[in-house]
């Protein structure tokens, strides 16, 4: 048989071996044929762009109806996908035993869970390039129909002013920041998911206290409006909507599709505050996970 | 002396149990060696502490009290684990991966790359007799299957330490046996294996020493020979003895202070005789 080369000198940190886990991770849910809802995605997007051709909507509602519509989809099917792909992973692993023939290899726990995450991440950002790439097909598509039936009997000149004007509402770099916030979005949901499962007895568990970390997420502005708006809110009621404002994140602010949709351009300033935020909440969800991990009693 | 390949002093765990007063104790101030090369099983019924203990040298859960080493290096610390193979009982793996890519997963978290990996991985698949399911995906693996791959991922970094739980828990005799040829094949290497089963049998096959674990506590301790021999009775085994000869041996027994304590004709195994009947095949 033959024999290794002379044993390395081990190392504290190895990206190779969280490359080694996070592809694997990445296969697994690959394999797993969750890509299956790509296809969903796809489907729904066609029939809004058929849809909103067969009522006499006007061109920019049009566009607007589909970009809507999709951008909605990826957030939802994004959001979906961390929670649900994340949430299987640390109780699958330690029911299989798995988690203890890799544990007993030379990784470190933060390897381990980094690698989980670094998988999780790579399959969003796929799923998020294909979606918009899909997304981005259906606008092109929509654009060339709608130009195709706008210009018959314009004069050359009338035609070039109509099909700018029908461009300009089709894909343009302006959903940049709309898609990158639904990405982030989805990321730091999958750093919040893999916290809830260092210590949830289930998968089931998991799944439901991160839909009610959503669902606080969602309406924790509001709340927050409303109370601080309120002459009876004490000075009570705001440690509390702080305190709540430092576990879940405050998810109206990643939701710059709403404006991006109605046309209006995202500042640079907000959009770095958005990204920032993301992954701060990412990283400090994925070092609190770390840290009960590493304590954790296998 | 040679470092030992596992040198547990003094280990205690306790387990609290949640929302009540009451702990469990599940291992009592545990201290052994494994000697490198040695085979030694770790013995006791259900709940016992041999898996605790065996956890616990893997740095899977942190001891109460007490130190474990592995070849001289404390095991809580990662680094030490480069020394070590571990096959849990029944394993999984990840059932979407074929054999050959969970050895080059395996391989890929030790460290190990390119052509000595692929190498590595090849060998290991023959050497477990299996490079002929390397591609099929573990999903469709049989039991004994399994269990061989899970040899086979214990080995990839050439480790000098085997820790085996119930290595032929749930396969049947002809894998069991299979398995029990690799663990000698890999003692005759010089691996260093530290086996928990509850098939004394097979561990009296194996075994150059063992620990028998009650209750937390060590209470048998020692080379197998020595603790099962009984030092005051001789076994002889005689092939075509004639009537005659039996009749001439006790009566030089009963002239003797001696006693025949039990005559009778020799038996096989059941295994053995039914790996005959089967042809040796699972």
């Amino acid at each position: 048989m033959n024999t290794l080369p002379s044993k390395t000198k081990h190392r504290i940190f190895s990206p190779s071996r969280v490359s080694a886990i996070a592809g694997n991770t990445l296969l697994e849910l690959v394999r797993l044929k969750v890509f299956y809802f790509l296809l969903l995605f796809a489907l729904l997007i066609i029939g809004t762009a058929g849809f909103t051709s067969v009522f006499d909507f006007k061109i920019q509602e049009q566009f607007q109806m589909l970009k809507d519509m999709s951008l909605g989809a990826m957030s939802i099917f994004t959001l979906l996908l961390s929670i649900l792909a994340t949430a299987m992973m640390l109780p699958k692993d330690i029911e299989d035993r798995t988690l203890y023939t890799i544990l007993a290899k030379p990784v470190p726990r933060f390897e381990y869970l980094m690698g989980k995450l670094v998988g999780v991440f790579m399959l969003l950002l796929v799923s998020t390039l294909v979606m918009s790439a899909m997304f981005a097909l259906a606008l092109y598509a929509k654009q060339q129909v709608v130009i195709g039936e706008s210009v018959h009997g314009l004069t050359p000149s009338q035609v070039l002013e109509v099909t700018a004007d029908i461009k300009a509402h089709a894909f343009t770099f302006s959903l940049v920041p709309g898609i990158v916030a639904i990405y982030l979005k989805a990321a730091l949901f999958a750093a919040l998911t893999m916290l809830i499962s260092t210590f949830a007895t289930s998968s089931i568990f998991t799944i439901f206290i991160a839909f009610t970390a959503y669902f606080i997420g969602s309406v924790e502005g509001i709340a927050r409006e409303y109370w601080y708006a309120s002459p009876t809110s004490g000075q009570l009621a705001k440690i509390f909507l702080a305190l709540v404002a430092l576990f879940f994140p405050d998810l109206q602010l990643f939701n710059l599709v709403d404006d991006i949709v109605a046309g209006n351009a995202i500042p640079t300033a907000l959009f770095l505050k958005t990204v920032g935020l993301g992954l701060a909440y990412t990283g400090v969800y994925s070092f609190v996970a770390y840290v009960i991990f590493s304590f954790k009693e296998l | 002396m040679a470092t030992p390949a596992i040198s547990i002093r003094n280990l205690t765990k306790v387990f609290p149990i949640p929302f009540k007063r009451e702990r469990v104790v599940a291992v009592k101030n545990l201290s052994l060696d494994v000697e490198p090369g040695q085979v030694y099983g770790l013995l006791g019924p259900n709940g016992s502490g041999k898996s605790t203990t065996m956890k616990i040298v893997l740095g899977l859960i942190p001891p109460t009290a007490g130190t474990t080493q592995i070849f001289g290096r404390d095991s809580s610390m990662v680094d030490s684990r480069e020394d070590v193979g571990f096959l849990p009982e029944n394993p999984y793996f990840y059932k979407y991966l074929t054999g050959y890519e969970t050895l080059l997963f395996y391989g890929k978290i030790c460290g190990i790359r390119g052509a000595a990996l692929r190498d590595r991985a090849e060998d290991l698949l023959k050497l477990v007799s299996l490079e002929n399911a390397r591609d099929r995906r573990l999903g469709g693996y049989s039991k004994g299957m399994l269990q061989r791959i899970g040899l086979a991922q214990a080995l990839i970094q050439e480790p000098r330490l085997l820790v085996l739980d119930e290595p032929t828990a749930g396969v049947d005799p002809a894998g069991s046996r299979e398995i029990r040829d690799l663990i000698l094949n890999f003692k005759a290497r010089g691996i260093t294996i530290l086996l928990c089963s509850h098939l004394l049998g097979q561990v009296q096959e194996i075994c150059d020493r063992i620990g028998i674990l009650h209750r937390g506590d060590l209470v048998r301790e020692g080379r197998l020979e020595d603790l099962i021999s009984i030092e005051n009775q001789t076994e002889l085994i005689l092939e075509n003895t004639s009537p005659e000869l039996l009749g001439e041996i006790q009566a030089l027994v009963t002239k003797s202070n001696a006693r025949i304590v039990e005559n009778r004709k020799p038996q096989t195994t059941l295994e053995r005789f039914f790996l005959d009947v089967t042809g040796g095949k699972s």
